[in-house]
């Protein structure tokens, strides 16, 4: 038996249950041995880039040659650069845009769902949350998109009997229509169902009995008990959003001129020019920009419904 | 089951607001399913039907030219795909089930430890050295990760020299290997969060009673852990195969050599031949560049775009039918504090 080098205390609970303390003992070095390969690549891949980060944004870092000591020389040519606070004047565009027009949906999709009797609603999730990858919808909505023969196109000209509409070659205009498509993504629904089921039902019959309608229910119950996921979420949120490469760079590659190039696009382009420190600098601001966001989102939003 | 009240039900006020939001939801369900509807349709026309103004909603004469055409665009195009499509497919694969190899036992054994084992002062910072990442903008590290895959474990474009030395240091490289893709991967601190909230909902005294029964703390977690968590890993292998099959600005950095590029660097590369500009009047009509005419003339369009895209969703697509009972019973998640 592996406990028998425990010494027992004579409880009234089973005693070899007792015997097994998990933070003392001949094995406690093997716990550790569970988490060393995870301990070992979050460093490498984790912690260990992030730190180097902010030491590679002060320094050429050039492809070839010593790496030498710059200051905040990458921050200033950044900042003087007109590229730069147009590509975070896009981002914010594009990441406040697409929390406006996603962030609500699901919670309130989620809710209705569980309303709906168990058999239907597994079926009604699975169409709600059926995947379509997130490359081959760029694919889709450059289709829709087309100028001369989108399905967009000829509703604005067929349909409403508009003029042709440039849709994402117009400079003002193709941030919108690169947030739009945001509206067919459902990525954290599930959280919020799994959410939602944690919540007791005497909560709704006992606030029904006291006379809460529909809203009322929703309001006074549903999102109060998901706040701790709402604001997860909503921190992830903040983060991706800001973040955003993929979409943009496949549907317009920033264009026309620059007008939907985000900061990580930016990043990109820096990073093919091979001015790495001056990359990593951008990032660093970039990474600023996003924390101050989110430490002043928490400072002022409290997650715990039980406050 | 409770917004609405158990009694009342037939009212004329509660039947229109349950109406009302069953037609919501089915609205919402159509919106989601018309992108398939759209991409399979335009994928069965020819290219011409596909370009037409107005677009037909169903093709008149079904066909699959724009299907045979795509699969075998690196044959009619070499100048645009030097690899034929179905390389790009088994690149992508053989990244996803690397990651999944890699990450999802690293990822679960860290957090059975973190749930189960480690207990005492060292669980907290634990806990944040494995999450903490999470909460802070990732992109942060694209650089430095992009030069640890040249130089590990020197995260600078030249390794510096052995100190009174002219000789470098070695450095391993990984960068233009599919390790680059899959190495960086081998922890996922969202899947750890995950991992973590199930294992906290499985009773301490199940372990402690197979503890009782004389079983190793690995074999406990192989034969008793596991088989009762396969809604997590189902969870979150779904998510590693979505994130990993999906990736984009990672392999576009560390992949430079087409042999081993995903599908995604496939994508690109073709959806950037349809922006170019045309030489004939359907090329400018398509925005195509010159590397795809011969393409163009055996009648593709963004019929063959189509169909690329429904090749690249159909893995995630069939994953996520194959792991659906397990979605809702996998996360356990009560938000951060």
């Amino acid at each position: 038996m592996a406990i028998s080098s425990e010494q027992v205390a004579p409880v009234e609970t089973p005693a070899a249950v007792q015997a097994v303390d998990t933070t003392k003992g001949a094995n406690r070095w093997q716990y550790w041995l569970f988490a060393i390969p995870a301990l070992v690549f979050q460093f490498f891949w984790g912690w260990y880039p992030m730190v180097i980060a902010f030491f590679l944004s002060l320094t050429n870092a050039p492809i070839r040659g010593a790496v030498t000591f710059q200051g905040l020389n990458n921050y200033s040519r950044l900042l003087a650069d007109p590229l730069v606070s147009m590509s975070f004047k896009i981002t914010f565009i594009y990441g406040i845009g697409s929390m406006l027009l996603t962030f609500g949906i699901p919670i309130l999709i989620a809710i209705f769902l569980l309303e709906i009797p168990a058999k239907l609603m597994r079926v009604m999730m699975l169409l709600w949350f059926v995947p379509l990858s997130g490359i081959a919808s760029t694919l889709f909505w450059r289709y829709l998109y087309n100028e001369q023969f989108g399905i967009f196109q000829w509703i604005a000209t067929a349909v409403l009997g508009m003029e042709p509409q440039a849709f994402l070659s117009s400079e003002s205009w193709v941030i919108f229509w690169l947030i739009f498509p945001g509206i067919l993504m459902f990525g954290p629904g599930l959280y919020y169902m799994t959410g939602l089921q944690g919540i007791p039902k005497s909560y709704y019959e006992a606030a029904e009995i006291e006379g809460a309608g529909f809203w009322r229910k929703i309001w006074t119950i549903s999102l109060p008990r998901l706040r701790p996921i709402i604001s997860m979420t909503l921190v992830f949120s903040i983060i991706g959003s800001l973040q955003e490469f993929t979409f943009p760079d496949l549907m317009t590659r920033g264009g026309p001129n620059g007008a939907s190039r985000t900061v990580v696009m930016y990043m990109f382009t820096l990073l093919n020019e091979g001015r790495y420190g001056d990359s990593t600098s951008l990032a660093v601001l970039l990474f600023i920009v996003i924390m101050v966001l989110v430490l002043l989102y928490r400072a002022f939003f409290k997650d715990d419904p039980d406050v | 089951m409770s917004l609405f009240p158990l009694v009342g039900r037939k009212q004329p006020r509660m039947r229109v607001a349950w109406s009302l939001m069953n037609i919501l939801l089915w609205l919402g369900i159509i919106l989601h399913l018309i992108p398939f509807f759209i991409m399979i349709s335009t994928s069965l026309k020819p290219a011409a039907e596909a370009m037409a103004m107005p677009p037909t909603l169903w093709p008149k004469n079904p066909t699959l030219v724009g299907w045979s055409l795509i699969w075998n665009i690196s044959d009619i195009a070499k100048s645009l795909l030097s690899q034929p499509l179905s390389r790009y497919f088994l690149n992508s694969t053989l990244m996803t089930l690397g990651t999944i190899i890699l990450s999802i036992p690293v990822t679960s054994l860290a957090a059975y430890a973190t749930s189960k084992l480690i207990k005492g002062r060292a669980t907290k910072p634990l806990f944040i050295f494995f999450i903490g990442t999470l909460m802070l903008p990732g992109i942060v590290t694209l650089i430095p990760s992009f030069l640890l895959t040249r130089n590990f474990p020197f995260p600078l474009p030249v390794p510096p020299n052995i100190p009174g030395t002219d000789i470098a240091f070695p450095t391993l490289r990984i960068w233009n290997t599919i390790w680059a893709v899959i190495l960086p991967a081998g922890f996922s601190a969202s899947n750890f969060l995950l991992f973590k909230g199930f294992f906290d909902g499985i009773p301490d005294s199940i372990i402690n009673a197979a503890r009782v029964d004389g079983g190793s703390e690995f074999n406990i977690f192989r034969r008793i852990i596991v088989p009762m968590s396969l809604p997590v890993y189902a969870v979150t292998t779904y998510f590693t195969f979505g994130g990993v099959w999906d990736s984009y600005l990672w392999p576009l950095v560390v992949i430079q050599d087409s042999a081993i590029a995903p599908l995604t660097l496939a994508i690109r590369r073709i959806s950037d031949a349809f922006s170019g500009a045309g030489t004939t009047s359907t090329m400018t009509a398509l925005g195509a560049s010159s590397a795809i005419a011969p393409l163009v003339e055996q009648g593709l369009s963004w019929n063959g775009l189509m169909v690329l895209g429904l090749l690249q969703a159909l893995p995630v697509f069939i994953f996520f039918i194959f792991a659906r009972e397990y979605l809702l019973k996998g996360v356990r998640i009560q938000g951060l504090k």
